[in-house]
């Protein structure tokens, strides 16, 4: 890794690690939740799949001296967690436990962006000089066309099912817009070596891939503007509250037994 | 019904036949078998609850994945189970959402016994562990039942709960070994599930109505005290390696009469809980309601029409 | 009729290896092919390795009633067509051969 920028990586690395487990355990709180048991089961794979490439990702940071892969994902504050905040919005109101007026919509919506922004990103990443992270993000791409198969169907399905979900994405995409240039944040992270491609970059390549789609199925394209100030920059390590609650669920079990070495 | 028809049936059942979905059969073997896998499929379902409860605060990120897979099976098995009475129940113009909306208003019952309160990880891993090893002994004597659809589906299902006991069995292992605060909170989670865990096999005598249809037809081939005692069998001496206290002081092997003594548990408990009076049936069926109603204009978009 | 619209019920076949068949593996109901075929995925591949899936319309299956046992009777003797039907006889009449035929093999190892 001799031209590569060893703390540009790391928060890369930091990016999508924390993007991935944050995603994933949203997604975690959808179990027995969804909107019909054939998609509760396939949901969670796909759960599943982001939570274990943190897991890989957070590896690479063990790998480069960050620490465990289990106190990287659990023992930063919140303002350590470079994920954007789009990932860490709650999935509705109320918690999975009380009261969870869970959206679907926006589920579906989150998901399609970020996985199309994913996409990008690891198709980059397989270029970087760093060749462990290459090699896993071949590896991740796999994966990852097929989540964005599941929700590219979702999205379609429901942007021309009946008037009622027609009216829900769009709310959808409304809300999810606004934290949408948050996501394209390289913050440290680049470009360079390791990653070759700058946030402008990827947000060309995020519109040619999802305009299409919003075109095929009528819903009307909103620019994006990287140039606007973002109030909660998650990049940048500056959370919604949401983060913190979610990080304290989080913890919750392995914290309270601060002696414990193994669970 | 012809006489002659239910000789035949009786007969096939006696010569150990399976029946299948497009078969003649007593509407007394139809209403029974729809009533007993909806039952088990639902208990599938509603059974995630108390464990998904712990999958956003499991402690590392390896429990994170298995709890998630684990979750995953049982909502799995459920849909495969469901769909097997879907096909027995149209007849009877019930499909998937009436067959799950009789969950909703408490017309159809599940295994209530088990939605007590998991107020800490070691819950999870005792639900995990032995909660899940007893729905095994059950759902494995269930292999031989004569509806063919049931027992073929069951195959699946029983294989991957290996994986499901394995899965609870590391969870409490990593519990007994660890910290006084953490075998602490194990030992407070078995005295929490022992009763019932007793209760979940039901009363020993097999003489209701229902379960003596389902016999009849070898539907089910075992009765509850049978499939109660094997479960001893295989778990007390497992459970008390553990170095943990079963809290019952009468529980022993009586080697001259072959069984299990245990303190009978508190049947009336059960028969409350049977009707949804659980500890936490009402709030684990209040989260599915909820979560059904809601997203009740997502299976409409599906289907491109509205659901009545 | 159910008193809702319903789901329609897909069939799902797997294929775990190129050698093997199509296997019935369960069923999954979906409002389309393409949703089942999804559904599918998750439902009966979280395991076994794979290398094709189908979902088929269950009302598209046509077959046998489990009452029709005479489509399967086999009453005429079907001997003539299994490999039972000759196996003995023939190793039967191989054995006087076989010394010759070892003969044959020794001279084949030594060549």
């Amino acid at each position: 890794m001799a031209n590569v920028d060893r703390g540009a990586l790391v928060a890369l690395l930091y990016q999508m690690a924390d993007d991935e487990l944050i995603v994933g355990h949203r997604d975690c709180e959808w179990l027995g939740l969804a909107p019909h048991l054939e998609e509760d089961v396939a949901f969670s794979s796909i759960a599943q799949d982001e939570v274990g490439h943190a897991v890989n990702l957070y590896q690479l940071l063990q790998d480069l001296g960050e620490g465990r892969v289990d106190d990287l994902a659990y023992g930063r504050p919140p303002e350590r967690y470079l994920n954007a905040v789009l990932l860490e919005r709650p999935n509705g109101k109320g918690t999975y436990m009380d009261n969870p007026q869970f959206d679907w919509a926006y589920t579906v919506v989150r998901r399609l962006v970020y996985d199309v922004f994913d996409g990008v990103r690891l198709a980059v990443a397989a270029q970087s000089a760093y060749t462990p992270l290459a090699d896993l993000a071949a590896r991740m791409r796999r994966e990852e066309r097929y989540h964005l198969l599941h929700h590219v169907t979702w999205f379609k399905r429901l942007a021309t099912g009946t008037e009622e979900s027609r009216s829900r994405i769009l709310n959808a995409v409304e809300k999810v817009w606004p934290d949408l240039p948050g996501l394209f944040v390289l913050g440290e992270a680049g470009p360079g070596a390791h990653f070759p491609a700058s946030s402008a970059d990827l947000l060309s390549q995020f519109e040619a891939e999802l305009k299409p789609l919003f075109q095929e199925v009528g819903i009307p394209w909103r620019e994006i503007s990287l140039n606007q100030e973002i109030a909660e920059n998650g990049r940048l390590g500056i959370h919604s509250p949401d983060l913190r609650t979610l990080l304290t669920t989080m913890g919750e079990v392995r914290f309270q037994e601060p002696e414990a070495v193994a669970w | 019904m012809s006489e002659e028809r239910l000789a035949e049936f009786m007969a096939r059942i006696e010569r150990g036949e399976k029946i299948e979905a497009t078969d003649w059969m007593p509407d007394e073997y139809r209403l029974a078998a729809i009533k007993f896998m909806q039952m088990h499929a639902l208990s599938e379902v509603m059974g995630a609850f108390p464990e998904k409860e712990w999958v956003p605060r499991a402690p590392t990120l390896a429990r994170k994945l298995s709890l998630m897979a684990k979750v995953q099976d049982e909502v799995g098995h459920g849909q495969l189970i469901l769909r097997v009475v879907e096909d027995l129940a149209r007849p009877l113009g019930k499909g998937r959402e009436e067959l799950i909306e009789e969950l909703l208003t408490g017309q159809t019952k599940f295994h209530n016994v088990f939605h007590m309160p998991a107020p800490t990880w070691a819950d999870c891993g005792i639900i995990g562990w032995l909660v899940d090893g007893a729905a095994v002994i059950s759902q494995a004597a269930l292999l031989q039942s004569s509806y063919g659809p049931y027992a073929r589906i069951l195959q699946r299902v029983c294989a991957e709960e290996g994986f499901h006991i394995q899965h609870g069995e590391s969870i409490c292992l990593a519990l007994a070994e660890g910290t006084p605060g953490q075998r602490q909170m194990l030992q407070e989670a078995l005295e929490r599930w022992w009763e019932a865990l007793l209760l979940f096999f039901g009363p020993p005598e097999t003489d209701s109505p229902t379960a003596q249809i389902l016999l009849k037809y070898r539907f089910r081939t075992k009765t509850n005290e049978q499939l109660r005692q094997k479960y001893l069998t295989k778990y007390v001496p497992r459970i008390q390696a553990l170095g943990l206290r079963i809290p019952d002081p009468e529980l022993r092997y009586d080697e001259k009469e072959g069984r299990w003594i245990y303190t009978p548990p508190d049947w009336n408990k059960l028969k409350a809980i049977a009707r949804n009076e659980g500890p936490l049936s009402q709030y684990r069926l209040g989260l599915r309601r909820m979560s059904y109603e809601q997203t009740r204009w997502v299976r409409e978009a599906l289907l491109g029409r509205k659901v009545a | 009729m159910a008193q809702h619209p319903e789901f329609r019920v897909f069939e799902v076949f797997v294929q775990k290896d190129h050698l093997s068949p199509h296997v019935w593996v369960g069923s999954v109901d979906a409002g389309s092919p393409e949703d089942a075929l999804i559904m599918a995925r998750e439902g009966f591949l979280r395991r076994d390795p794979a290398v094709s899936i189908w979902v088929v319309p269950s009302d598209a299956i046509y077959g046998t009633d489990y009452q029709d046992r005479d489509f399967f009777a086999r009453e005429t003797d079907k001997e003539y067509r299994l490999v039972s039907a000759y196996a003995p006889e023939n190793a039967e009449r191989w054995r006087k051969y076989k010394r010759s035929l070892l003969d044959i093999e020794k001279d084949f190892i030594k060549d």
